[in-house]
């Protein structure tokens, strides 16, 4: 009965001539409006909050806009609000800032902007994401000798300040100090239309923007929490671009894989038995098929990873491969930890986030099987973001007994100093265990700047594998971008964070 | 009357008073929100002003006063995640989903008293062997997976309707409402046509066919008059669930309804919402039980007499 009703009501609906979902809004309907559709709604448009994925995937390079931008393909920095910068002795930096550039409420931009940006975001009670991931506790100066030039002065040698400032997005004075702003004004393409809470988000074009005008007259995003939704929308040609979609979401080739600088891992708690024994750590990297999980679950969308930075990042080392999947090594490393008196039966717990990515739970059950076969004795426990949080950040749970933690880092900034500050040093705020050793080549690295940098953290990488092993590394992720046939976009590794609306033109 | 109302107010305001602090403390039990809101590399100092901003540095019984305080002036304070007020985020996100709730039931109602009319008039008919094997599956249904069949059926074979959505024609209700619709329908039903067939073959009908009645008037004059009573109740229930476990229509079809805003704020531990979004469902659905009832008093007078003192 219920499927004749149905039957009749979808009879009905076209029968009367109801719009349908293909007339609607993709590149033209209506208002010529894009769809695009994401996982969640932006909490807030608050610029200095658009390290959060979902607030940044809207703000940046669209509504508001950074001094210098860092190309997400060669990782090369690139002027945008600032023309030019060099640097003075090794803490203070000028930056020659672009003229003729206008915010949305149509006052001019200058130096006094920029200033009041970096104090607004950084190292100020507003207590921004920026400030915390970027500019971790950096007490920097800031000047502005006339209207077209910067200068910031560190108070200590920061030699990729330039790369954190890529973050900081650019307000006018007069922005709210004392609060964040739901619905900021930027010098960026695109301007806050309309915010229909809970429904959609309106961009218009911005008519006095400097740049090259891009070809969407509007763009409106809306939300959808089901994955399978929004592939169906832009199958259904109902969105120019769903974000964040798994292979088995049905887009077809209309799915575009794209390296998305995320790396799959397991956090081993090195205080506690067993894991506190390098040779159980050890057997935790041997027992885990990572070409099989890449390959089965993941349907090929990633590579095994060795380290927790994809190609792309500066430190990356290449010369670094996936630990080979070697069941009988594992189990050899667990039998000599017993023979020594570690209690390898110990219950460990695997903890994971639910729909952290596709078929997380799978790959934990995955895990938990390999680690069983090689001797240790492995629950699972899946919680939500909040709850996993309490795991993955200082301060971490107590008496939690031995933890693996499945995490998966992104490192957007291109630099592994933002990874080895936060998951490496002994204290960092995701790290739970290291060696003063390793803390002391961490801040070498940390001040040095080219392929001297890229090097030098590349041994740090190496380092970790083969003396601290608080990682077992399983994969460098790829994500699906939905992408409707008459939308042409190239979705690269900054796209889940940034995803630039000047980049996407209608394909026809 | 008024005693009877008194009564049943008096006997319901015991769980909404439960709920009211039930959601308080399980909320305080779930963890720390400042790890979700504070930037991964947080100071101490930024944590402890975090804390103090939002008032969670406060002993736990002078942030019950507060709550309790606010749920008095439906002030809620102000969502962690968005800033807005979080009252005022319930409130706009409520009628959303008594709309959906309410046209559902409306519909079901009326499907279920013909079909289940139609099945009682003749009991065990291929008719009524048919409607009862398709309300049993409906009923048992579970409706994440008719969604995502009907999105795909209708949304992307057939591109009759849109996938999902709020803003638009009246298409853009089918496949929520369908969904939604499903489980009361197939359940509501059954439910009409147990009480027809006992109400077809009670004495009063035997004597209306005797006197003449037309076959119409003794289905919807006789028998469906006496029939409503338990098929009212029933679809009271039905509507305090709808209201209740709106959840994953809301979820799946972006409507932006007190279901989905329930779920993402305990995700987000966003508390003051959380809160304003349960208190305005447990009043709305306190409000219900007592209409149901009232209902159900005014066509038995049996009701109105068992309801102890």
């Amino acid at each position: 009965m219920a499927a004749l009703a149905l039957a009749a009501l979808g009879a009905l609906a076209a029968g009367t001539g109801c719009t349908v979902a293909n007339s609607d809004s993709l590149t033209g309907g209506a208002d010529g409006a894009l769809q695009i559709v994401l996982q969640q709604e932006p909490p807030t448009l608050e610029p200095c909050e658009s390290s959060l994925t979902s607030t940044g995937v809207v703000v940046r390079s669209n509504i508001t806009e950074p001094l210098i931008e860092r190309d997400p393909v060669s990782g090369a920095l690139q002027p945008l609000l600032a023309t030019e910068w060099k640097s003075e002795g090794d803490r203070t930096w000028t930056f020659k800032l672009r003229q003729g550039v206008t915010f949305q409420d149509g006052s001019p931009f200058d130096s006094a902007d920029a200033a009041f940006s970096i104090e607004r975001a950084v190292g100020s009670k507003l207590g921004c994401n920026v400030d915390g991931y970027v500019f971790a506790d950096s007490k920097l100066e800031v000047a502005t000798p006339d209207p077209a030039t910067l200068t910031v002065t560190t108070a200590e040698p920061d030699p990729i300040l330039p790369l954190r400032l890529s973050f900081l997005e650019i307000v006018p004075t007069g922005t709210d100090t004392r609060a964040k702003v739901r619905e900021p004004v930027g010098t960026g393409p695109y301007r806050i239309s309309k915010w229909d809470t809970g429904i959609s988000l309106r961009l218009d074009r911005y008519d006095g923007y400097w740049g090259a005008k891009p070809a969407y007259p509007a763009v409106r995003y809306v939300w959808r929490a089901e994955s399978s939704i929004r592939a169906a929308m832009v199958t259904s040609g109902e969105a120019g671009i769903a974000t964040g979609i798994g292979p088995e979401d049905g887009a077809g080739d209309l799915g575009v894989p794209f390296p998305n600088n995320e790396t799959t891992a397991l956090r081993m708690d090195g205080n506690v038995a067993p894991l506190n024994d390098v040779r159980v750590r050890r057997a935790v990297n041997y027992a885990i098929d990572k070409n099989g999980i890449v390959r089965s679950l993941f349907l090929k969308l990633g590579e095994p990873a060795g380290q927790l930075v994809a190609d792309g990042v500066v430190g990356h080392n290449p010369a670094i491969a996936a630990w080979p999947y070697d069941p009988a090594k594992a189990r050899a490393l667990v039998a000599e930890a017993r023979a020594a008196g570690v209690p390898v039966q110990t219950p460990i717990t695997l903890i994971a986030r639910n729909a952290q990515f596709p078929k997380v739970a799978e790959t934990a059950e995955v895990i938990q099987e390999a680690l069983g076969q090689a001797g240790l004795n492995v629950r699972i426990r899946m919680l939500d973001t909040a709850a996993h949080l309490e795991y993955q950040l200082r301060p971490f749970v107590r008496d939690a007994g031995p933890t693996l933690l499945l995490i998966m880092h992104g490192n957007q900034a291109g630099d592994a100093g933002f990874t080895t500050s936060q998951y490496l040093v002994s204290d960092g705020p995701q790290s739970q265990f290291g060696t003063p050793a390793l803390d002391d080549m961490v801040a070498k690295a940390d001040r040095t700047t080219g392929a001297e940098r890229a090097r030098a953290f590349g041994e740090v990488l190496a380092y970790q594998n083969e003396h601290v092993v608080q990682y077992a590394h399983i994969a460098h992720m790829r994500g699906l971008l939905g992408i409707a046939r008459d939308v042409r976009y190239k979705p690269n590794s900054a796209t889940t964070d940034e995803l630039r609306l000047a980049e996407v033109r209608p394909a026809r | 009357m008024p005693t009877f109302v008194r009564r049943r107010v008096v006997s319901s305001a015991l769980p909404l008073v439960v709920v009211i602090l039930g959601v308080f403390c399980l909320a305080r039990l779930t963890g720390d929100p400042a790890k979700l809101y504070l930037p991964l590399s947080a100071t101490p100092q930024m944590r402890a002003d975090f804390l103090h901003r939002n008032g969670f540095d406060q002993p736990l019984l002078v942030q019950l006063w507060d709550y309790l305080r606010g749920v008095f002036t439906l002030d809620f304070g102000e969502s962690l995640r968005t800033g807005q007020d979080a009252a005022g985020m319930a409130l706009r996100a409520f009628p959303a989903t008594l709309q959906l709730a309410g046209a559902t039931m409306l519909l079901a109602i009326a499907g279920a008293v013909v079909i289940g009319s139609w099945a009682a008039y003749r009991p065990n008919s291929l008719a009524d062997r048919l409607s009862g094997f398709l309300s049993m599956t409906a009923a048992s249904m579970p409706d994440f997976w008719f969604a995502i069949m009907g999105v795909l059926v209708f949304a992307v074979t057939l591109g009759w309707l849109p996938t999902s959505g709020v803003v638009g024609g009246p298409e853009v209700w089918v496949l929520p409402l369908l969904t939604l619709l499903i489980r009361p329908f197939g359940v509501l039903v059954q439910v009409v046509r147990g009480a027809m067939v006992s109400a077809l073959s009670a004495p009063y009908v035997k004597v209306a066919r005797s006197k003449g009645a037309s076959e119409r008037r003794v289905v919807f004059g006789h028998a469906l008059r006496n029939a409503a009573p338990p098929v009212l109740t029933v679809a009271g229930d039905l509507t305090v669930g709808l209201v209740n476990g709106a959840v994953v229509v809301e979820t799946i079809f972006g409507w932006p309804g007190i279901g989905k805003l329930m779920i993402d704020s305990i995700l987000q531990r966003d508390f003051a919402v959380l809160q304003a979004a349960v208190l305005v469902t447990a009043v709305t659905i306190f409000a219900l039980n007592i209409l149901i009832d009232l209902v159900h008093a005014l066509l038995d007078a049996r009701v109105r007499e068992a309801v102890p003192a």
